[in-house]
């Protein structure tokens, strides 16, 4: 061949190498590592999703215990003061029981002492009254003078005071 | 030439041809030859090719290979290339610059093995300059339109049209000659240095002249002067075609 000259064969040769060459770097190289790269960038945003989401379930744990243990705080603090007011209530009612039975004991034994100051009474009764027979058996039995008579009023006065 | 006669210095004249004939065959009585340019190509494409999927056979995502990484520097860099100068859209346009600038550095380099280079045969370029000038019209008829296209080369004024026209045939030519002119007068100095020193080792009978010299003066006219070719020529390539391209975005 000529050292300069122009070849129709050369040229439609040189077209399709080119045309090979460019496939070649096509659908070998490119398209091989934009494949890989594609992966590769799928890869890393998927990682930084599972971070994320991995942050966001985290902080979402933080404030659901959050408002657990607030709940928890309140409900203790319901509870407790429940139980204060049961306890007030029961302390008040048993109070209120005891003043109650108090008050019942203390009338019972009014009535009691009543009942026997009038037994005391009637008893009291019964032995002046027997006294009093007595005392006239024995002023018939006995002429009765005034110094007699004197005597055993003071007798009488005197047993009296030596009953009771 | 033999080693013996390397060695001896073989003053037999100097020898700077075109592309030699493997073979020739008739095809519906046009005659095709086979040149020596068409069977380089071949083994470059057989190479590039069997390099490729060596490169980029068993790709992973995590803990790479050293190739892998090769590949992926490779690939990277020319899309960032092709989006520096022409812009994202042309993205697609990576896979046909990365392999005109192999194509083109490999058939340059190819003469360090004593092979002829397939760029230092004018139809080569001619064809890649009359790829880059059929895209440069393509877009811009797709760009403008046909008339918008046709409009252009009575810009600005009626005048200017046979400068136009001149100036739109003179780049392909430019563009494959330059390329030509750089591989095949590299290739001419390099022949005619050879000769030179065998001469000189021919009268003196020691083959100190021949070993040395030569390898440096081939890092410049085959290694940086192939290498620049092949980026001149891409880098015409993109921006002439990114020229066309009115709507591209910088």
């Amino acid at each position: 061949m000529d050292f300069l000259s122009i070849d129709v064969g050369t040229i439609l040769f040189t077209l399709i190498n080119t045309g090979l060459i460019f496939l070649a770097f096509k659908l070998i190289l490119f398209k091989r590592i934009d494949a890989i790269l594609e992966q590769r960038q799928q890869e890393v945003d998927g990682t930084y999703q599972k971070a994320d989401a991995a942050l966001n379930a985290a902080n979402s744990d933080k404030e659901e215990y959050a408002q657990k243990i607030a709940g928890a705080k309140e409900e203790a603090d319901a509870i407790i003061k429940r139980a204060e007011k049961v306890a007030q209530k029961q302390g008040d009612s048993i109070l209120e029981k005891a003043r109650h039975e108090a008050q019942a004991v203390r009338e019972k034994a009014t009535l009691e002492t009543e009942r026997e100051k009038s037994l005391a009474k009637a008893e009291l009764q019964g032995e002046i009254s027997e006294l009093a027979m007595e005392l006239a058996e024995k002023i018939m039995e006995k002429e009765i003078n005034k110094a007699d008579h004197e005597r055993l009023i003071d007798d009488f006065i005197q047993n009296i005071g030596e009953q009771s | 030439m033999s080693i013996s006669d390397f060695l001896r210095g073989s003053p037999d004249g100097v020898d700077v041809s075109g592309p030699k004939i493997v073979c020739s065959f008739d095809v519906g009585g046009i005659t095709i030859h086979l040149t020596e340019t068409i069977v380089l190509s071949w083994i470059i494409i057989l190479a590039v090719t069997l390099l490729l999927l060596w490169l980029t056979s068993d790709l992973k995502t995590k803990d790479i290979s050293k190739k892998q990484a090769v590949a992926e520097w490779a690939v990277k860099t020319v899309y960032g290339l092709v989006e520096d100068t022409m812009g994202k859209r042309w993205r697609w346009f990576a896979p046909y610059i990365g392999a005109l600038f192999t194509f083109s550095i490999l058939g340059s380099l190819i003469s360090m093995l004593g092979l002829r280079s397939v760029t230092a045969d004018f139809n080569v370029p001619l064809t890649w300059a009359l790829i880059t000038f059929v895209l440069i019209h393509g877009t811009n008829i797709k760009t403008h339109g046909f008339g918008g296209y046709l409009k252009g080369y009575v810009d600005p004024v009626p005048v200017m049209l046979p400068i136009n026209i001149l100036s739109e045939v003179a780049t392909p030519v430019s563009m494959s000659l330059r390329h030509f002119g750089n591989v095949v007068s590299g290739m001419v100095i390099t022949s005619l240095l050879y000769y030179a020193l065998s001469v000189v080792t021919a009268k003196i009978g020691i083959a100190f002249m021949t070993i040395g010299i030569p390898a440096v003066l081939s890092l410049y006219f085959d290694l940086f002067s192939g290498f620049m070719q092949a980026f001149i020529f891409i880098m015409l390539t993109m921006v002439y075609i990114s020229n066309a391209d009115g709507n591209a975005e910088t």
